[in-house]
Formats: C-alpha cells, sequence, structure tokens
C-alpha cells in the first residue's frame, strides 16, 4: 500500500520542520515498520527508538495526529483507506531530543521520586516466599503492566501547567507499592504523594487512562491513591477535603452544598478572601441560593449507599471501580465492522490481611 | 542488571551499560516464566528439574552446570519474590506454576503471561534502590584488551554523540542473543549478539553457535512471540485438517513436547501441505474467556493487534520463528568467566552450557538470574581483590580512528540491504532443517555479504541519537557471528536438538559429536575446534516425548 504521512523533524539545534514523506508499505505495517521504511530508504538521518516491537519494551512512544501511541502498536492500513494524512510527533511534555526521540531523563527522575522499590520491612527474607492470595495481588495487576513507555505524561494536562507534576506514571508506580500487601510503608507513601505537585493536583482529564497503550489506566491508580489517603485520614490537602466534604454533603442532607464547599475546601480564612468573586459570580447567576438548608426526601439512599461502602471496605482503593475493567475492555472489530465486546473480569473482592 | 546487583552488594563500585534503557531489555518481553523446582503444583526437585535439563538439551548441556543452575533456582525466585515480582499465585498463596514442554512436573513459576516484564522490572527497582551508576543508551563497541586482560569498554554515548571509554577491572556481558540474523523472529531489534561479536573479536571463542532455537509458535508476518504458556494452559496445535497433529510426533507429550521436536513437526506439516498459509493453528478456544483474559491477556492483545485474530473466538495462525541461541560467549560453569581475564559472561550472550543443543522453556530467565548472580559476585571478587585499571591512550585513537573512517564514507552501500539479505538467507538456509549444499551456500553468502560489508556507508554523520551509525556496526556483529554459526553447522554432521539434519545426517551420533562446537577469530575468519561435553550422572538416552 502506498502510505503517506508528516513528520516533524528537529535538528539538534531545536529548529522545527514538518517533512513529507510517501512511501510503499506492505499491508501488515504499522507505523514502527513504516518509519523504518523511511530510514532504511529514503533518510537514515531520522531519529527515533525501537526495539522489541511488541508493545512490552516501551521504547517508541511518539504522536501520531497529537496523540501519543507506541509506533509499534499502530497499523497504518486504516489510516491509508480512510485517505487521511497523519503528522508524527515527538512526545509531549518532555524536551525534545532530536527528530522523534525525547530526552527521558525528567521522567525517570520523577519515577525515582516515588522511591519505587519494595520496602518489605525486614533486610533477611526469610527462606521462602511470602504467601499472598492473587486477589492481594491483583489489587495492582494493572499497575504493574505499566511499561514507562511515557505516553500518559506526553499527554498530561496537569503537568502541561506544572512541570513539577508527579505525573501519570510516577503516581501509578506509586500505587503498585502502596496496594501490594507485602508493602510496610503505605502510610509514609502516601503522606509522600499528597505532597504539593501530588496526587491532588491531577486536573482529572482522563487523558491518560484514554491513551495509556497497556491499559494501566493511570488516573484510575491516582484516585485510588486518593480513597487510601483519606482512609488512612491523610487529609489535609484541598483536594482531599474537597471529596470528604461531598461525602459528609450527601451522608448529612442528600444533596451537595456548594456555598459550604469553598470554604471547607480551602478553610474560612482562604475563603473569604474570594469574596468578591463570589460577589461577581451571585451577580450573574451563577451562584445557587445558600439555604434554606433542607434535607432531601430521598437522603436514605444515599445513606444507604454510604453504609454499603462503609460495611463492604470499599472506602478505599477497592471503591475505586471505574476503569477497572479496562483490561478485558479491548474490543475486536471484525472484518464486517462489527464489535464484539469481550467478557468482563469482575473486580477483586475485599482482599484478606498479608501473612508471612 | 541481577549481575550488577550482586556486584555492588559484594562492595564493588558498580557501572551498568546499556545500548538501550535497562527496563527496555529484550528479557522483558519473555511471557510464559522462570523455572525452578519449588513444588508448588505438585512434588518436585531440582534433580528431576536437572534431569529434564538434561534430557532437553539433548546431552550437549554440561552436566555440572545444570546440576548448580536447578540446585539454586528456587533460592533466586524466592529472592526475586521478596524483592517484589508480582508472581501469580496458588490457591493457598505461594508462587503458582505451569506445566512447560518437556517438563516433567509444573515448574514453570509465572507472572500471568508478562514474566520477564514482572523481573526486569523489579531488577530495574532494586538498581534504583541501590543507585547503581547507568550509563543509558550507551552503544558497547569494543572491549579494552591490554595486558591479556579486559580493562573496560569503549562505547559510542547515543544521545550525546562521542566514544566514551570506560575503565573497568572486569567486565560482565550481558548483552542477548542475536535472533535479528533471521527473518521471522521473536527477538527485538536490539538482539544484534553485541556481546558474542566482542569477545569474538577479543580472541575469546564462542561455543555451540550452531545451536539456534526455533520456537514453535510465532506469529506471522513479523515472528512476534506467543507464549508456551497457551500450550502450558492447555492449547491445541492443528493443521488444516484440524487435527491435532503432534499426535504423529510426540504422542505422550503433544503440545508439551519440547520446542525442537515441536518446530520440526510444525515445518513437516507445513512442507507437506497441511499448513493454513504457512503457518499451523494454535487453538486456545475450549480454554474458555475467563483463563485466556486472567493469564493469557498479553497473548490476547498481541495477536488481535498483530494477527487481527481474538482466540477467545478463533485459532491463531503460527509458525517456527528464531527465538533463542543456546551457543554464545565460551564461560565456565561455575563462575561465568571467559578464558581472558576480566572477562564474564551471563544469559543469553553466554554458553555455559546449561541448554545444549535445545533449551527449555522457563529456563532462560533462570539462567539470567542464577548465572547473572554468580557472574556478578565473581567480577566483583575479582575487581575487589586485583589491582588498577589503566586504559592506554592508543585503544581509544585506534577506536576514533576506525569510527572516522567509517563516518567520512560517502560512497559505498547503506547497511538495510545487506541485513534483509543475510536474514532471508539465514531463514532459508540455515532455518529448521538444514541441508550440506545449503549450508555451504550460506557460508558463500556470508562471506560475501562481508566483503560488501567493507564498503558500508553511514547517511547520519551527526553526533545526537545517531542509530543510523550504531545499526550500521550492529550488522557487523551480526556478520561475523552468523560466519562462525554457518561453519559450526556444516561440520556437525549429526542430528541434535536445534540441529537438524534429516536429509544426511538423521541421527544423533553420540561417538563422534558429543561435544560443543567451538569457534574461534583467527585473522579474518573463523576457526573451528572441539570442546568435551561435561557428564556427571546422566548417561545419554534416546529422547522421545
Amino acid at each position: 500500500m502506498d502510505v503517506a504521512l508528516k513528520i516533524w523533524r528537529v535538528d539538534e539545534d531545536g529548529e522545527r520542520n514538518l517533512v513529507s514523506y510517501e512511501i510503499e508499505a506492505p499491508e501488515w505495517a504499522c507505523l514502527l515498520d513504516v518509519l523504518d521504511i523511511i530510514k532504511d530508504r529514503h533518510d537514515g538521518t531520522l531519529a527515533y527508538r525501537k526495539s522489541c516491537r511488541m508493545m512490552i519494551c516501551g521504547s517508541c512512544g511518539m504522536r501520531l495526529d497529537g496523540r501519543a501511541v507506541l509506533a509499534c502498536k499502530e497499523r497504518m492500513k486504516p489510516i491509508v483507506e480512510s485517505g487521511h494524512v497523519p503528522v508524527i510527533s515527538p512526545m509531549g511534555n518532555l524536551p525534545i531530543v532530536r527528530d522523534l526521540v525525547v530526552d527521558m531523563g525528567p521522567f525517570w527522575q520523577k519515577v525515582r521520586d516515588v522511591k519505587p522499590w519494595l520496602d518489605p520491612g525486614y533486610d533477611e527474607p526469610s527462606e521462602r516466599e511470602r504467601i499472598v492470595s492473587q486477589q492481594q495481588m491483583n489489587v495492582i495487576n494493572k499497575e504493574a503492566l505499566c511499561i514507562m513507555c511515557g505516553c500518559c505524561v506526553s499527554e498530561c494536562n496537569a503537568m502541561e501547567s506544572d512541570p513539577d507534576f508527579r505525573g501519570p506514571a510516577a503516581l501509578a508506580k506509586g500505587m503498585r507499592f502502596v496496594g501490594d500487601a507485602r508493602d510496610q510503608t503505605s502510610v509514609e507513601r502516601l503522606n509522600e504523594l499528597n505532597d504539593e505537585h501530588g496526587i491532588w493536583d491531577c486536573t482529572r482529564c482522563y487523558f491518560c487512562n484514554e491513551r495509556c497503550p497497556k491499559g494501566v489506566d493511570p488516573r484510575d491508580a491516582i484516585a485510588k491513591l486518593g480513597a487510601e489517603s483519606v482512609k488512612e485520614g491523610i487529609d489535609w490537602d484541598m483536594g482531599a477535603k474537597h471529596a470528604n466534604w461531598f461525602v459528609t454533603s450527601a451522608k448529612t442532607t442528600g444533596w451537595l452544598r456548594e456555598t459550604e464547599l469553598v470554604p471547607k475546601t480551602q478553610g474560612i480564612l482562604s475563603a473569604l478572601k474570594e469574596t468578591k468573586f463570589a460577589l461577581a459570580l451571585a451577580r450573574r447567576g451563577k451562584v445557587p441560593p445558600p439555604g434554606p438548608i433542607h434535607v432531601a426526601a430521598d437522603v436514605d439512599e444515599s445513606r444507604k449507599l454510604y453504609n454499603l461502602v462503609k460495611e463492604q471496605g470499599r472506602d478505599g482503593a477497592l471503591g475505586i471501580v471505574q476503569g477497572e475493567r479496562a483490561l478485558a475492555r479491548i474490543e475486536h472489530v471484525e472484518a464486517e465492522g462489527a464489535r464484539r465486546d469481550a467478557p468482563e473480569i469482575t473486580p477483586g473482592e475485599e482482599p484478606p490481611v498479608a501473612e508471612g | 542488571m541481577r549481575a550488577a546487583i550482586e556486584a555492588h552488594d559484594l562492595g564493588a563500585d558498580v557501572a551498568l551499560l546499556s545500548k538501550i534503557h535497562p527496563v527496555r531489555s529484550h528479557s522483558g518481553a519473555a511471557e510464559g516464566g522462570i523455572n525452578a523446582a519449588l513444588g508448588n503444583a505438585s512434588e518436585d526437585s531440582p534433580e528431576e528439574h536437572a534431569f529434564d535439563t538434561v534430557k532437553g538439551s539433548d546431552y550437549l548441556g554440561d552436566q555440572d552446570a545444570i546440576q548448580i543452575l536447578c540446585d539454586e533456582a528456587p533460592g533466586d525466585v524466592y529472592q526475586l519474590e521478596h524483592w517484589g515480582a508480582v508472581f501469580s499465585r496458588t490457591d493457598d498463596g505461594r508462587i503458582a506454576q505451569r506445566p512447560f514442554g518437556a517438563a516433567g512436573a509444573p515448574r514453570t513459576a509465572y507472572a500471568a503471561d508478562i514474566t520477564g516484564h514482572v523481573l526486569v522490572h523489579v531488577l530495574y527497582e532494586q538498581v534504583m534502590k541501590r543507585d547503581i551508576l547507568t550509563y543509558e543508551e550507551f552503544f558497547a563497541w569494543k572491549l579494552v584488551i591490554d595486558d591479556d586482560r579486559c580493562q573496560g569498554v569503549i562505547a559510542w554515548d547515543l544521545l550525546n554523540g562521542g566514544l566514551k571509554t570506560i575503565g573497568a577491572k572486569t567486565v560482565v556481558l550481558a548483552t542477548g542473543g542475536a535472533g535479528r540474523l533471521y527473518t521471522g523472529t521473536t527477538n527485538a531489534y536490539a538482539c544484534t549478539g553485541d556481546g558474542m561479536a566482542m569477545a569474538l573479536r577479543a580472541g575469546v571463542p564462542l561455543k555451540d553457535m550452531e545451536m539456534m532455537q526455533f520456537h514453535p509458535t510465532t506469529l506471522a508476518p513479523t515472528g512476534v512471540l506467543i507464549t508456551e504458556g497457551c500450550r502450558g494452559e492447555g492449547a491445541y496445535l492443528l493443521n488444516s485438517d484440524e487435527e491435532r497433529f503432534l499426535k504423529n510426533y510426540a504422542p505422550n507429550a503433544m503440545e508439551l513436547a519440547s520446542r525442537d521436536v515441536i518446530s520440526r513437526a510444525e515445518q513437516v506439516e507445513i512442507d507437506e501441505g497441511r499448513g493454513v498459509d504457512g503457518n499451523v493453528l494454535l487453538d486456545l478456544r475450549h480454554l474458555g474467556a475467563e483463563k485466556i483474559l486472567e493469564r493469557l491477556h498479553g497473548t490476547r492483545e498481541l495477536s488481535m493487534t498483530f494477527a487481527g485474530v481474538d482466540p477467545i473466538y478463533e485459532p491463531i495462525p503460527v509458525r517456527p520463528g528464531a527465538h533463542y541461541h543456546m551457543g554464545g560467549v565460551d564461560t565456565d560453569h561455575e563462575l561465568g568467566r571467559t578464558e581472558l581475564e576480566g572477562l564474564y559472561a551471563a544469559g543469553e550472550c553466554a554458553c555455559v552450557s546449561v541448554h545444549g543443543a535445545n533449551r527449555l522453556g522457563g529456563n532462560a530467565l533462570m539462567e539470567t538470574i542464577t548465572y547473572g548472580r554468580r557472574a556478578g559476585a565473581a567480577a566483583a571478587d575479582w575487581a575487589l581483590t586485583h589491582t588498577t585499571v589503566a586504559v592506554p591512550p592508543s585503544v581509544e585513537a585506534d577506536a576514533e580512528r576506525e569510527l572516522k573512517t567509517l563516518l567520512d564514507r560517502s560512497e559505498g552501500e547503506r547497511p538495510w540491504q545487506m541485513r534483509d539479505e543475510l536474514a532471508k538467507t539465514m531463514h532459508e538456509n540455515f532455518g529448521v532443517f538444514r541441508r550440506e549444499n545449503q549450508m555451504k551456500e550460506q557460508e558463500r553468502i556470508v562471506g560475501y555479504l562481508r566483503e560488501r560489508y567493507e564498503r558500508v556507508v553511514v547517511d547520519d554523520k551527526g553526533a545526537v541519537f545517531n542509530n543510523d551509525l550504531t545499526q550500521a556496526l550492529e550488522l557487523g556483529f551480526l556478520l561475523e557471528l552468523a560466519a562462525c554459526m554457518v561453519v559450526a553447522g556444516i561440520e556437525r554432521k549429526e542430528s541434535r536438538g536445534a540441529h537438524a539434519r534429516p536429509y544426511d545426517f538423521p541421527d544423533r551420533d553420540d561417538g563422534n559429536y558429543m561435544k560443543h562446537t567451538s569457534v574461534r577469530w583467527v585473522g579474518d575468519h573463523p576457526v573451528l575446534d572441539w570442546k568435551p561435553v561435561t557428564m556427571t550422572k546422566w548417561a545419554p538416552q534416546e529422547r522421545k516425548y
């Protein structure tokens, strides 16, 4: 098939050029195969990383039409058939070295910052393995899939405005240890991850979930870290207070008391400073009337839900189930265009306490 | 990484050097698992593990080395678990183990179908914990040899450009295999046999280089690996008549016979017209969606992405593809030591030899860990008890000059065509089945390609991330390794393990060939010699599955 695409070429001095290519490639070619053909037969100076070409090494993260992908995973045939000419560029939020190669140094520094190794609480291991149930391990099975390709970091909106934000990959790695029944430092880890630039700075745009090529769902990992933090009483951050007020409000009156949300989140003093802004909002009719404070007619529903979560012990990470089915969610499009949904895996139950 | 961790813990000053970031290493693509006689799924013992490995090796493995591996494997797996490896678990919370080919017991510990990925990451976590200095994206090109010992490496710094010399009292090669010698291979682009070729050029012999394993289940067209774990979980292999054809080749073990046996059976079915578009079919459907999703999720993802087939509903088309080099840098059976003082090797680039003529699935990861640890300890021990390193300036100057000649050349042939021709012809002439005339033809082709390589030209003359240069250097490595393989293959006039000559020497010949090939580079060509196999307690038997 004839493939046309454009590549942002960036030289050593940062000079950028959008270059068009038209090449012949086999029907089965992925984006990576196309880049290889260009490098072999047309221009040996094209720089990009590659290794396994089977979605496990994490080398070939780049952007296709502004969206982070693994080049080895993207089939070119549907794009060619649509007649679209895609634009290939390096990943975002990381310094460009040359062409499609970015400097992964800042990425790895953030990973290192979460102390990404198991702290088992002892120096000398016992003679055999520790006894841990499969259910306990299931808590982190998605986080353990991460191949550190950087696609999530490339897409992270929070990191774009705050380059110091820990970012989705490092936080998912953090959850990989917080959720590991064998790790003895979960509370210390949670305290650290609650810091400035930590979990509550995530803007919940869900781009990391959407674009992770492995179904790790980093945003879910961040949500789990938030839920675990609140469960452990680590709720001094405004983000945690904000979330807590939603719960309190729903439990007590059955509706969200927005007027109280700001002081409950920021504290009264800080909230007072926002008075002028609040008045301006009110003038334009954007503030709901503060009262009268009443109890919603069906508040029992919301209280029952609250109690159910408590009873089932789902007030931590286990309560975060929004993307839990991602592993089974890969759809398969058949020749006729019919979609088949895969059967779903049910999220794990409450894990028993680790032994050994 | 396992060697670096061990050497660090013993007090040595260690650096890791890798042409790709350590977590990008191809060990991460190992799917099925790691063999150790833990006895978690049924009765098992290191003794049985050793026997299966000896038999699997078609009696070319050194039995003293195999014994060490099998005895120490359980402890090493427990250590990985304590470091945090996310193994799959049994109902009683122990490390889960599944059956694998040619194993007498379910011995393969696993983490779903991403075992290698999990182990590479746990090792890198331990490297980060120890803050071991890592030269990331440094392409090792030459060993520094002075005073008859290895004193470091010369590497091309990919990110910044330029040759860098890193002096070291000891060097452990752990550079993996050379699957890129073949068109259809499970191996990554990075698997170009760099360490083997560097050792060869330093005068160190390579052992059993004719022994290239073909994995029975790789995806067309590129050879992406479909794990043996599928068959471990109960998948069938079918021909175009939907018949489980292994009943005609390995009636007892069926799909769990050893890899060489199954690859040959598949090739016969395909050659005799009972294939499906040059493939046979791997059928998982009867395993059910739940098992596939829980234990073979990665396999499903791969076959959907690369073959457009969902194994829950359809069988996967597979065929044999180059997978693992049993041969490699000749080391001793205890410490991973080569004959060059200061140089060690471990993992696929080494030939200890625990795999002999055919490796069992799950033994490769185990060898990287056990012999990685042993080589790391030995290298640390030597470094801590010997004097300093002095790299003579002439070594660097010579390398600089050689590189300049290559980069200054503007007329000649770019590497890709030679690379593709090499891979295609190796597949045709030195594949699952080998014929004398084809091997001789391949010897000629490799010679011709090596002549053409003299005029290889690099497009990219820049310093920053010039992998056009490193890919040209890799081709140079591959060509020399191919020459060694072909020489050894022609001279091994028997059929043993991965080396199958059904047309002229269909049987194993223990009288004449129960010995290792050993190839040394002399002048500008490979010279073959032989080395005895170490036997301890297992006398050769006929190999049936």
